[in-house]
C-alpha cells in the first residue's frame, strides 16, 4: 500500500513513456542521488570510496555495455575485457600524445576508439549466431590482448612494463588521475560520467533502437522481415557496447588503479562482466547495478567472513572457495531466477504494492 | 449478408508462372495470378500446397528460381525482404513470429520501425525530436490497438497472452506498417467460431477502413468465401483454379483435390 | 556420409595455406627457418597435439549432441577427473584401481549435476544452460582444489615422453603423443560406433533434437542425461590423464578447454569426426603458424591464431565443417 501503482494516472503519452512513471520511484531516485552525490563522500571512508565504490561504478558501467549487447541485443559476448583494454590504452596513448587534451575528452575519446574496434569485431555477428558468436568473440579477447603486451607502441615503450597513467585535471587545479588526486574527487568525477552514461543507455533501450535490438535478440527473422535492418542494428549494438566497455576500461587505469596492465582485462574480466548481467539480470538498466553491487561486495563478504566466524583458512583456500561458491551462485540464481535480481526486485516491488494487507 | 461496396482498382501485384522448388522438391510449379488494389484475395489448397511459400515468395523470403513478380508497376526476378517490407508489403504468420520478451505496445511499435527516422545520437538523448517522434508513432498505435480491441493487454509481455491474442497482436504489427499489401498466413487458425468472427470483422474493417489489399490463406470454407473477392487454388504447388468464389466452389479439379481424388 | 564438395575444398585450401605460408615466410625472412623435414616435424607434431584437443571437443561434442547442451564445464570436468585419479592414487590406490574409482566418481557426478541443475533447468533456452555450465565450470575448479590441493601434481603414466627418431632419423615424433593419438582414435571410433548403431545412441540423438518429443514417446530424459554426462566425464577422464601426463595435472588444464572452443567451431558442435579433424587443423595450423609466422609478427600468437582460424573458416561455413545446417523457417 505505501508503493503502488494505483491512483497514478498518465494522461500523456509522454508521461507514460518517463523513466520514473511512479512518484516514488522518482522520490527514491532523488534520494538515491542526494546519497551517492552529498553523502558518501561526506561520510565514506577511503577504503569505501576507493576499494568499493569506484570498482561498483566503473564495473556497473562496463556490465551496462555488455547488457546491451548481450542482454537487450541477443548477442552473446565474452570479449568485453578485450574492449575494455582497448579503452585503457587507447586513452593512455591519447593523453600522453596530447598532454593539453581534457580528460573528459581523453576518456571519450578512447571509448569511440573503442566503439570503432567493436564494429570490425561485430562484423561476423551478421552470419555467426549463439555459442559460435561467443567463441568468435573470444578471438577479439585473446587478439586484442595479444596486441597491447607485444607491441610496445602502446606502452610507449615502457621498460619497466608497468604504466602509470599521467596525473590529469579535470577543471582549473582539481586533480582527477594521479597521485594529488583526491578518493571524493575521483569518486564524484567517476559516478557524474556514470549516471549520464545510464541515462544515454536507459534513452537508448526505451526509443526505437533499443525495440529493434530486442526484436533481434526475440525472433532474427521476424524483424528482419518487418524491415529492421540486421547487419546496422547488431553493428550499432556492438558499437554502443564497446563505447561503454572502453569507457569502463579508462576510467578502470586511469581513475581506479592508476595503471595500464593488459591483465587486468583478461578473459577472467569478460566471466566476471557477464556474470554481473547474469545475476542482475539480462535485459535491464538496474540489473547491471545490481549485478556489479553483488559481485564486487561478495569476494569482500566471503575474504572477511572466516575472520568473522573466528575460523582459519588460507587464502588460497579462500579463493578456491570463492569459485566454489560463485559458481553454485551462478546455477542458483540460473534456477530461481533466470532474470536475475532485477527480477526479484520487481517481484518484490509487487509484494510492497499489497503490504501490509495478505491479498 | 452485408454486401461492402469495395473499391476494388487495377492490378497492383502480379505473378508470372513462379516456381520454387527446394533441392528436388518442387514446391510451386508455374504459378500465374494477379491481385487488384483493394480486393481480398485468398490462397487455399490442402496442406503442404505450398500456400505459405507463395506468401514468402511475395515478400522475398523465399526466392523463386523461375518466374517473376510485378509490384507497383516494377518487375522483378525475385523481391527483396527490405524493399517488401519498405515498400509496403506486411505479413502474419503461421506460426506466430512475435517477440515474446516485448508487450503488446512494444510489438506493435516495432511494426514502426521503418518509418522512425531519428538516428542513434538523437535517441540517446531523447528529449527534443526522439521524444516526439515516439510519441506521434505512439499516438499511430494507439490507434490501432483500439482497433483491435486489445488495450487492457498493451503492457502484457505477449509471451503470456493466449493464443487468440497474439495473433490480433500480431495482426496488429503488421498494420503498424500502414501496408499496401497485407500478408495473411492463417490469421484464423486454433480460433473458436467467436473469435473467427472478430477476426473476420477485422479484416472486413481494414480492408474496408483503410484500402489495404489483402491477401489470405486460411482453411475454413466459410470464411474464404463469405470474406474473398476472388479465390486461387494450388494444390501440390500447382494452380487449379483462379475465379470469384462461386467460380472456384463449382470447379471440379477442385472438388477433387479437396476430397482426395487423384488427379 | 556425404562429404560435401565444399569441404574438400577447404581442406585441401587449409592444406596448399599450411605449406605455401610456411615456405615463402621461410623465403622471406631472416628469422624464419625452414626446410622440408623440419617442416613435417612440426606439423606431424601440431596434429599430433591437434589430437589431444579433439580428446577435449569430443567431451563438447557428446553433451551437445545428446542434450543440445554447450557443456562449458568440459574443462573442469578433465580438470576434476585428473585430480582425482592423482588423488586416489596417492591415497595408496594402485593406478588401475584408481582410474576406476574415478570413473565411478565421474558417475557420481554426473548424476549430482543431473539433479541439481539439469533436471531444475529442463526448459529453459540454450543460453541459461551454457550459463549454467559456468556456474558449474567455476564450482567444479574451487571444490576439486579445495579437495585436492592446488600444488602441481605429477601424473606417470610409463610411456616414454621423450622425443624419438622416425623417418631415417630426420624427424622427431614424440612417442607419447603417438599414443595419445592411437587412444583419441580408438574412442572417436567406439563413440561413433555408439551413436550410430546401438539404441542407446538414438536415443541420444534423438534427445538432441528435442527434449519434449523424446519424453513424448517415452525416453527417459533422466536417464539420457546421466548416461551423457558420464561418458563425457570418462572422455574428460582420458583427456585428463593424456593432457596430465603432459604437463602435470594443474589448474592450467581447466583452461585448455578453452582451446578446444575454436575446434569446435571448427568441426562442428554437433559431430564426432568434425571434433578429430578440427582438431588436427587447429593442432596443426596453430604449431606451423607459431613456428614460421610468428616470428615475424612477434611472436606468441598462440593464444589467439587458433581463433582466428577458426572464425575464418565460419566465414565459408557458419555452421562448422560438419555440423548440422542451421536451416530457418518461418
Amino acid at each position: 500500500m505505501i508503493y503502488r501503482e494505483a491512483g497514478v494516472y498518465k494522461s500523456t503519452y509522454r508521461a507514460d513513456h518517463a523513466i520514473f512513471t511512479i512518484p516514488q520511484d522518482r522520490w527514491s531516485m532523488i534520494g538515491i542521488f542526494a546519497i551517492a552525490f552529498l553523502l558518501i563522500p561526506a561520510v565514506g571512508s577511503e577504503y569505501w570510496l576507493g576499494a568499493i565504490m569506484l570498482p561498483f561504478l566503473i564495473l556497473a558501467l562496463a556490465a551496462l555495455g555488455l547488457n546491451i549487447l548481450t542482454g537487450y541485443c541477443g548477442q552473446l559476448s565474452l570479449g568485453t575485457g578485450g574492449f575494455m583494454a582497448t579503452g585503457a590504452f587507447s586513452a593512455y596513448k591519447l593523453a600522453t600524445s596530447f598532454p593539453d587534451m581534457n580528460i573528459v575528452l581523453v576518456i571519450f575519446g578512447a571509448g569511440l576508439i573503442a566503439a570503432a574496434v567493436g564494429i570490425l569485431f561485430g562484423i561476423p555477428s551478421l552470419r555467426i549466431k549463439g555459442f559460435y558468436l561467443a567463441v568468435a568473440t573470444l578471438a577479439s579477447q585473446f587478439f586484442l590482448i595479444w596486441l597491447f603486451i607485444t607491441f610496445g607502441w602502446f606502452t610507449n615503450y615502457s621498460a619497466s612494463g608497468v604504466i602509470s597513467a599521467p596525473p590529469m585535471t579535470i577543471i582549473g587545479d582539481i586533480f582527477v588521475t594521479g597521485p594529488q588526486a583526491t578518493l571524493v574527487a575521483k569518486y564524484l568525477f567517476t559516478l557524474s560520467i556514470v549516471v549520464v552514461m545510464a541515462l544515454v543507455a536507459k534513452n537508448l533501450v526505451r526509443s526505437n533502437i533499443g525495440r529493434e535490438w530486442m526484436a533481434v535478440r526475440d525472433m532474427d527473422i521476424a524483424a528482419e522481415i518487418i524491415g529492421i535492418p540486421m547487419l546496422s542494428t547488431k553493428l550499432k549494438a556492438f558499437a554502443v557496447s564497446s563505447f561503454f566497455c572502453g569507457v569502463a576500461g579508462a576510467l578502470w587505469a586511469f581513475l581506479y588503479t592508476g595503471s595500464v596492465e593488459p591483465l587486468a582485462f583478461d578473459v577472467n574480466r569478460s566471466f566476471q562482466v557477464l556474470f554481473m548481467i547474469i545475476i542482475g539480470g539480462l535485459g535491464s538498466i538496474m540489473g547491471a547495478f545490481l549485478g556489479a553491487a553483488f559481485i564486487v561486495l561478495l569476494p569482500i563478504l566471503l575474504n572477511n567472513l572466516p575472520t568473522m566466524l573466528g575460523l582459519n583458512i588460507k587464502t588460497d583456500m579462500i579463493s578456491h572457495m570463492e569459485y566454489m561458491i560463485f559458481g553454485a551462485l551462478i546455477v542458483f540464481f540460473l534456477i530461481v531466477e533466470p532474470h536475475g535480481l532485477a527480477r526479484l526486485w520487481s517481484l518484490l516491488k509487487e509484494k510492497l504494492r499489497l503490504w501490509p494487507f495478505p491479498h | 449478408m452485408d454486401m461492402y461496396e469495395r473499391k476494388i482498382g487495377d492490378v497492383i501485384l502480379a505473378l508470372d508462372n513462379i516456381s520454387l522448388s527446394f533441392g528436388a522438391l518442387k514446391v510451386l510449379d508455374d504459378i500465374s495470378f494477379d491481385v487488384r488494389q483493394g480486393e481480398i484475395r485468398s490462397i487455399i489448397g490442402p496442406n503442404g500446397a505450398g500456400k505459405s511459400s507463395m506468401l514468402n515468395v511475395i515478400n522475398g523470403f523465399y526466392h523463386p528460381q523461375q518466374g517473376s513478380i510485378t509490384f507497383r508497376g516494377e518487375k522483378r526476378k525475385e523481391m527483396d525482404v527490405h524493399k517488401a517490407a519498405a515498400s509496403g508489403i506486411a505479413r502474419t504468420f503461421q506460426n506466430i513470429a512475435l517477440f515474446k520478451g516485448m508487450s503488446t505496445l512494444d510489438n506493435i511499435m516495432t511494426g514502426r520501425n521503418l518509418k522512425m527516422k531519428c538516428n542513434i545520437f538523437q535517441q540517446a538523448w531523447y528529449w527534443g525530436k526522439a521524444q516526439k517522434e515516439e510519441i506521434e508513432h505512439r499516438q499511430k498505435v494507439e490507434e490501432i490497438i483500439d482497433f483491435l480491441e486489445i488495450q487492457n493487454i498493451r503492457k502484457t509481455p505477449v509471451g503470456r497472452l493466449p493464443y487468440g491474442f497474439q495473433k490480433r497482436v500480431e495482426l496488429g504489427r503488421a498494420l503498424a506498417a500502414e501496408p499496401e499489401i497485407l500478408l495473411l498466413d492463417e490469421p484464423m487458425a486454433g480460433m473458436n467460431v467467436e473469435e473467427k468472427e472478430d477476426m473476420s470483422r477485422f479484416i472486413l474493417d481494414i480492408n474496408d477502413e483503410f484500402g489495404t489489399t489483402i491477401i489470405l490463406i486460411e482453411h475454413d470454407m466459410g470464411v474464404v468465401m463469405d470474406l474473398s473477392d476472388r479465390v486461387v487454388v494450388l494444390d501440390y504447388g500447382r494452380q487449379l483454379a483462379d475465379g470469384s468464389p462461386d467460380e472456384v466452389r463449382s470447379n471440379q479439379t477442385v472438388i477433387d483435390a479437396y476430397l482426395g481424388v487423384s488427379h | 556420409m556425404r562429404i560435401e564438395r565444399d569441404i574438400i575444398y577447404i581442406i585441401l585450401g587449409f592444406i596448399v595455406l599450411m605449406v605455401v605460408v610456411p615456405w615463402t615466410a621461410g623465403q622471406l625472412s631472416d628469422q624464419v627457418f625452414f626446410n622440408w623435414p623440419f617442416f613435417f616435424e612440426v606439423a606431424i607434431g601440431g596434429l599430433l597435439s591437434g589430437v589431444m584437443y579433439s580428446l577435449i571437443a569430443l567431451g563438447f561434442v557428446l553433451i551437445f549432441k545428446a542434450s543440445g547442451v554447450f557443456n562449458f564445464s568440459q574443462g573442469a570436468i578433465v580438470l576434476f577427473a585428473a585430480l582425482t585419479l592423482v588423488g586416489l592414487h596417492g591415497l595408496g590406490l594402485p593406478m588401475w584401481l584408481a582410474i576406476v574409482a574415478t570413473m565411478g566418481v565421474m558417475f557420481l557426478l554426473a548424476v549430482a549435476i543431473e539433479r541439481l541443475v539439469l533436471s531444475k533447468l529442463v526448459n529453459q533456452e540454450p543460453i541459461i544452460l551454457f550459463m549454467a555450465t559456468i556456474g558449474i565450470a567455476y564450482f567444479l575448479d574451487g571444490f576439486g582444489q579445495t579437495l585436492w590441493g592446488s600444488e602441481v601434481k605429477v601424473l606417470n603414466l610409463g610411456i616414454s615422453e621423450a622425443p624419438g627418431f622416425y623417418f631415417d632419423g630426420q624427424i622427431l615424433i614424440n612417442d607419447f603423443d603417438l599414443f595419445a593419438a592411437g587412444i583419441a582414435a580408438v574412442m572417436v571410433v567406439g563413440l561413433g560406433i555408439f551413436f550410430q548403431y546401438t539404441r542407446i545412441g538414438r536415443a541420444l540423438r534423438a534427445v538432441a533434437d528435442d527434449h519434449q518429443a523424446a519424453l513424448s514417446v517415452g525416453i527417459p530424459l533422466k536417464h539420457i542425461w546421466i548416461i551423457v554426462w558420464t561418458v563425457a566425464g570418462l572422455v574428460g577422464l582420458v583427456a585428463g590423464i593424456m593432457w596430465g601426463s603432459k604437463m602435470g595435472v594443474q589448474f592450467a588444464l581447466s583452461l585448455i578447454a578453452l582451446k578446444a572452443l575454436p575446434v569446435l567451431i571448427l568441426g562442428g558442435f554437433t559431430s564426432v569426426p568434425g571434433a578429430i579433424i578440427g582438431g588436427l587443423i587447429i593442432g596443426a595450423g596453430e604449431k606451423l603458424a607459431e613456428v614460421f609466422l610468428a616470428p615475424m609478427i612477434g611472436g606468441g600468437i598462440e593464444e589467439w591464431f587458433a581463433y582466428m582460424l577458426a572464425l575464418a573458416f565460419l566465414a565459408f561455413r557458419p555452421q562448422g565443417l560438419f555440423g548440422e545446417k542451421i536451416i530457418e523457417r518461418v
